[in-house]
Formats: C-alpha cells, sequence, structure tokens
C-alpha cells in the first residue's frame, strides 16, 4: 500500500524539475484523452444546446448549433409534469433501495462468505441463477404477486423489489472473501459472536465494496425505467424517469422540453460523480461492471 | 428452528403493516360493483401527452353530466404502453377504458379481453366512417368506438416547386405526374431531393399497393397479398424512385434523418405522409408547404386510413359507467373537443371543420376528402407478428439487400406462416 505514494512523490518531483519535457513527451497521450473527453462530453453539450432551443430549430437538418436561448423550456418542464413530486419520489425511492441493499446484501453476503450452514451452496447457486434470468422474464409474476399485496400504483411497490438483489449479495460476497481471517478470529477470541463480528469487524472493513454497491445502486435505481413504468398509474407515484418518458408524443416530441427536463433530472447525478468520482471509478474497476 | 420462526414473525408482519397502508391508496370502489348510483371511479389509459389536455377536456365534461363518476385519464408513455397494458391484462389490472389501435384489436379482442360495444344499448356507429368501423369490428361484432382518424396525402414543398418552374400537384395528377415532377425537382447540386419514398407502409408502399389494385392481406385476412404481380407494381413503383429515377434520398439517408426532417427542413420536394405532421410542418422555419390528393395509380385512386378507438375492459368492475363513458366518448359533444384542440381528425363524420380551419394556409380537407376512397388500413387477427417480420424484410429491399422479386417470395412466405399461427 505504501509504494503508490512513492511513486507520487517521484513523479512531482520530476514535474517540478522538467515540467516542460514531461509535457512534450505526454503531448499525444493528452491528444487522445481530450478527443475521447470531447466525445464523451458532446451529447452533454448537445443537450444543454438543445434544452434552449425551439422544437423546429432542434430537429432542423442539417443541425443548428445556434443556442435558442429559450429559457421558457425549463419552466414549462414544471407545468407538464410535476416534476418536484417526481423528484422527490425518485429521491425517496432511490434512498430507500441503497439502504435496505446496503443491509440486506451485506448480512446475506457475509452469511455466505463465513458461515457455515447446511445447504449453504445450493442456496447460493440458486441465487446467482437468478442472475442469468433477464429483469424482463420476471415482470409479470412479480406485478401479481404486488397486485395481490394492493401495492400497485404505490411507491411501496415500486421500491419493494429493488431492496435486495443477487447482483449486490454476490459482489459483497466476494469482497468478504477476501477480507483476512484473522481479524475475525481474533475477534472471536476476544468473545465477539456472530452478529457482533459482522457489524463491528467485517462492515467496517467492507465499506470500499459497500460505497461501490450503494453507488451503482443508486444509478441502477435513478434510471430504472420499466418496473416503476408498469407499476404507477398516477403521475404522482411515478419517478422522473417515467414522468420524462411520458413527454414522448406519438408523432412528435418537444425535444427541447424533454432535453431539459432530462438534464434537471441528470443533475443530481452529474453532481454526485464530481463528488464521488475517485470512489466510483474503484467501485466500477472492483466489481468489473457499471 | 427457533431462529427461523422469529426472522419470519417480523416479516410477516412488516408485509401486513405495508398491505394495510397501501390499501387507502389504491383505486377507490374497486369491488363494489357498478351500481349507477354510487360514486365510481373510472380509469381512462391514453399515451399521447399533445392529446392529453383534450382527453381531460372531455373527462371533465363528461363528469359535468354524471356527477357520481370521476375519471382518470392515465398517460402511459407511447413507446412502452403495450408492454405494461399487456402486464395488466394479464393479471387483469388493466383500465377501465383506453385507447387501441388497429393493430391491436384482432389481437385484445379475440382473447375476450374487450366488451363488445355492438351488443349495449344506444350502440350508434352511424357517424363514423364504414372503413373504420370494419377495422373495429371482429367476428361480427364491433368492440371500438372510433376516436380520430388519418389518412396520408401528398405533401409538397412550393417554394422548391416555384424554383424548379414545376406545377404544383392537383387532383388529377398520377403516377407518372410525381415521377416527372420528382426528376425536375431533384438537384444535387442544391442537396435537394424531388421526393422522399421510405419503406414505410402506411405513409407510403400501402398506398401504393393499393393505387396499383394489389393487396396487403387477403379478404378473409388468411394469407398474403405479395403474391399479386399488381402489389409488387405498387412497391416497385415506390422503390423506384431510390434505385431507378434517383430522385429520393437513399435508404440509409432516410434511417440516418426522419424523411419529415427532411421534408420540414426543405431537403425534398415532396412527402407522402400523413394529417399528424400538419402542426410539424406549420411550425417548420421557413417552410411553405402545402398538401394534395394522393396522386391515382393504374387502379385510381387509394389512400389507407387509420384511425384509434376507445374500447372498454372485459373484466372491469365498472361496466355500465365505462359504457357510459365511451358512449360520450363517441359523441359529437366529445368529438368537437377534439376537432378544436386541432391534434387530429374527429371520427365523427362533418365535425372535422373545427380541424380543417385550424391551420388555414393547408389545404387540410384534403384529407378529409380522401374518405371517399378511403381503404381500411389492412389487419388480421394477430397484426404484429406479421408487421415485424415484414418490415424487416422491406428495410432489406430498400437497403438494397435483397432484389424486390426475392423479397416479394419470403415476403408472402413468413407472412402465410404468420398468418397460419393465428
Amino acid at each position: 500500500m505504501s509504494s503508490p505514494q512513492i511513486s507520487g512523490q517521484r513523479l512531482g518531483g520530476r514535474r517540478l524539475g522538467g515540467q516542460r519535457l514531461g509535457g512534450q513527451r505526454l503531448w499525444p497521450v493528452h491528444v487522445v484523452l481530450a478527443i475521447g473527453a470531447a466525445a464523451m462530453i458532446a451529447p452533454f453539450f448537445w443537450q444543454l444546446l438543445t434544452s434552449l432551443q425551439s422544437p423546429a430549430q432542434a430537429t432542423s437538418v442539417p443541425p443548428d448549433f445556434v443556442p435558442g436561448w429559450r429559457w421558457s423550456n425549463y419552466s414549462e418542464v414544471f407545468t407538464s409534469m410535476p416534476f418536484l413530486r417526481q423528484f422527490l419520489n425518485t429521491v425517496l425511492i432511490t434512498v430507500v433501495r441503497v439502504a435496505a441493499q446496503l443491509l440486506f446484501c451485506s448480512m446475506a453476503a457475509y452469511a455466505f462468505a463465513r458461515l457455515r450452514f447446511p445447504g449453504r451452496n445450493t442456496i447460493f447457486v440458486l441465487l446467482l441463477a437468478v442472475l442469468m434470468v433477464p429483469s424482463q422474464v420476471y415482470l409479470l409474476p412479480q406485478y401479481q404477486i404486488l397486485m395481490h399485496l394492493g401495492l400497485l400504483n404505490t411507491l411501496t411497490g415500486i421500491v419493494l423489489p429493488g431492496l435486495f438483489s443477487a447482483f449486490g449479495t454476490f459482489m459483497l460476497r466476494q469482497f468478504f472473501l477476501s477480507l483476512p481471517l484473522d481479524v475475525e478470529e481474533a475477534a472471536r477470541l476476544d468473545g465477539a459472536g456472530p452478529v457482533r463480528i459482522f457489524w463491528s469487524v467485517m462492515l467496517p472493513l467492507a465499506r470500499p465494496g459497500l460505497i461501490s454497491l450503494g453507488v451503482l445502486t443508486v444509478l441502477w435505481s435513478w434510471n430504472d425505467l420499466l418496473w416503476p413504468l408498469v407499476v404507477a398509474n398516477d403521475a404522482n407515484q411515478m419517478p422522473l424517469s417515467v414522468g420524462l418518458a411520458t413527454l414522448q408524443g406519438e408523432h412528435s416530441t418537444d425535444y427541447p422540453v424533454l432535453m431539459a427536463g432530462s438534464l434537471l433530472a441528470s443533475l443530481p447525478m452529474i453532481l454526485l460523480f464530481i463528488m464521488a468520482q475517485r470512489r466510483i471509478t474503484e467501485g466500477i474497476a472492483f466489481t468489473g461492471s457499471k | 428452528m427457533g431462529s427461523k420462526i422469529t426472522r419470519t414473525v417480523p416479516a410477516l408482519l412488516c408485509a401486513a403493516v405495508l398491505v394495510a397502508a397501501a390499501s387507502g391508496c389504491s383505486s377507490a370502489g374497486a369491488g363494489s360493483g357498478s351500481d349507477a348510483n354510487g360514486p365510481v371511479t373510472l380509469t381512462y389509459g391514453i399515451w399521447d401527452p399533445n392529446q392529453k389536455p383534450a382527453m381531460q377536456q372531455i373527462a371533465h365534461a363528461f363528469e359535468k353530466l354524471h356527477p357520481n363518476i370521476t375519471v382518470d385519464v392515465e398517460l402511459t408513455p407511447n413507446a412502452d404502453y403495450w408492454t405494461k397494458l399487456q402486464t395488466e391484462a394479464a393479471s387483469g389490472t388493466a383500465p377501465d377504458v383506453f385507447w387501441m389501435s388497429t393493430t391491436r384489436i384482432g389481437l385484445y379482442a379475440g382473447q375476450g379481453q374487450l366488451l363488445p360495444l355492438s351488443d349495449e344499448s344506444g350502440f350508434d356507429n352511424k357517424p363514423f366512417p364504414a372503413s373504420l368501423n370494419s377495422i373495429y369490428t371482429v367476428g361480427g361484432k364491433q368492440y371500438g368506438m372510433p376516436k380520430d382518424f388519418d389518412t396520408i396525402g401528398l405533401w409538397y414543398n412550393k417554394k422548391l416547386f416555384d424554383a424548379a418552374g414545376v406545377k404544383y400537384p392537383t387532383a388529377s395528377w398520377t403516377w407518372q405526374d410525381v415521377i416527372d415532377a420528382s426528376q425536375k425537382l431533384t438537384s444535387p447540386a442544391k442537396g435537394v431531393w424531388g421526393i422522399a419514398s421510405p419503406d414505410w407502409t402506411q405513409e407510403n408502399l400501402y398506398n401504393d399497393i393499393y393505387q396499383a389494385g394489389g393487396n396487403v392481406i387477403s379478404a378473409d385476412k388468411k394469407s398474403a397479398g405479395f403474391g399479386d404481380a399488381k402489389t409488387l407494381a405498387g412497391l416497385q413503383y415506390a422503390l423506384d424512385f431510390i434505385t431507378k429515377y434517383k430522385t429520393s434520398p437513399t435508404a440509409q439517408q432516410m434511417t440516418d434523418t426522419d424523411p419529415s426532417q427532411l421534408f420540414a427542413s426543405g431537403k425534398v420536394a415532396m412527402f407522402t405522409d400523413g394529417d399528424w405532421d400538419t402542426l410539424t410542418y406549420k411550425n417548420a422555419p421557413g417552410l411553405d408547404a402545402d398538401v394534395a390528393p394522393l396522386p391515382a395509380g393504374p387502379a385510381g385512386r387509394a389512400t389507407v386510413i387509420n384511425g384509434l378507438a376507445n374500447v372498454i375492459y372485459a373484466k372491469t368492475p365498472h361496466a355500465a359507467a365505462a359504457w357510459q363513458f365511451v358512449k360520450f366518448l363517441g359523441s359529437e359533444q366529445a368529438n368537437r373537443i377534439q376537432a378544436a384542440s386541432g391534434a387530429v381528425i374527429p371520427a365523427y363524420q362533418g365535425l372535422s371543420d373545427g380541424w380543417v380551419k385550424a391551420v388555414p394556409q393547408f389545404h387540410l380537407q384534403t384529407f378529409v376528402d380522401e374518405l371517399k376512397y378511403a381503404v381500411p388500413y389492412p389487419v388480421s387477427a394477430n397484426s404484429g407478428p406479421w408487421i415485424t417480420d415484414n418490415q424487416a424484410l422491406l428495410d432489406q429491399i430498400w437497403g438494397g439487400k435483397l432484389s424486390l422479386s426475392a423479397g416479394a417470395q419470403q415476403l408472402t412466405s413468413t407472412m402465410n406462416a404468420d398468418l397460419a399461427k393465428g
């Protein structure tokens, strides 16, 4: 764990000594990275541009890159859908899902990683099997379960199936397996039971894994469309993802308003990314997926 | 074992609390029967946000006449409307009244998901075009109350016609006139195409097929019409604009940019398109356009007519109230509200004036006059599979990967196979 620090110091030293030399050697890399960055930012830039144009401008051929400064598109977002209500719904759904997944997945993951009980491997294989099934397949059975519970068209119904995930359990199990056994043994010798060991010893050690799972769950939950769309009928029970989708017309769509709404909806995610950039990169590198 | 029970009990309690909390929010009056006197809440499923204001206005007008009934208009995103409806219909929770399309009526009526309206007292389909009534009639019973209709017209760009010195299209134009004009209007130097001829069925190919005297599907709806030489003549006419005369953008170019956007931006001089793009063309900056009837083919004039209908869910607990609402949706009053909104042509004949006058610079009456020779949009008991398969093959033909003659054979065999499955 100490080597990156040393190489960092070395890099810093060289930068101090020969900044120009380094810059010259690195310019091809910078060009490539700049092109990559531009390609990533371009869609957001275009979205911003479109959100300030008139509908006719937005669909003209060839594309019109002159901003129209139609700020009214943004106010129209609030009149064409209950934006604030749906924003709160999205936040609520996301917070509950993240908290529940961190709790339930880590408990299940710890059990699969460390506790010995009959049928553990069989159950784990069954759990993994869930990962192989595309979510569209269990759309109908899940819907009917919620129907019998009387939870259709409620936020509870939207949140419920996302409180636990096989993926999160699998991911955290792998993380727990990578932690040294010695710490646990020491705690056990000190007289701690499984619950105490899990809560006070293992969970703090698993922080990087928990953060990764949290970030991935936030992203997934924020963008989740099909399930809430099928469950919610009332605009006031919909999250933003569904509310924005209802702005798409059959024959014509007001793209500037849709882009303005989407931009507002993605702002929290962009802010989250800027604030937790390193954690997110680590999380994706750790899980090998996003 | 003890620990299992202690884990299960709180879980059950949680579930019970959730159920209790939620039942307060679930739809009111469920299971209270269709008592005409008790308060009833109907749900009305639609998919177009542009028409939501008009639908809400109609619902309010209905609520005034029936104070004991409330109508909740539920807007589902267009792209996922059918996914959601399918899930709901399989679970018994579809809206009481909802929008239906010509392509799905066979499936939903055939599976007993809809109430036959023609069995209800006071049902009257005379105000609506016979071609629309026929599409929504399955097994001798009518299941849909026609809501609106659309036909196809020949949209043209006046500025480009003037610049090329070509006379505007008239009601006497034939295929040859369109071909001649498209050649005169095409100017590679200016980046202008004479016409856009994509492999879109409703806007383009179906009309050409019927103008040629061909058929998409047999009268008994059991076999494909692509073995008919006249059907092929219609497809050939549309394809020739790209391959023979080179007066239309290629399939690739029209995939990259929607032909209606090319037309709105003055890159295409003629485009056969539905009345639904009226507002798009009206609002396009610098576009001076108008619309003429579709040209006559070897077999004369023809346009496809399509339109939505309002249907009642078979498992609605409020069948009587739902019928009252659907009857109102088919009334003159409701259709006048639709006409005034300018979004669609109301299905109620004789009420299109409000819609026609909404955009006076276009001859919108064209779309209404075309009813005289309108052909019902071709459908069968289960149209979805063959529509998807046909479009995939047409994409290959238009993309130059498959010849028209070989493609026609495949269209015939796959469509017949799909139809045989029912």
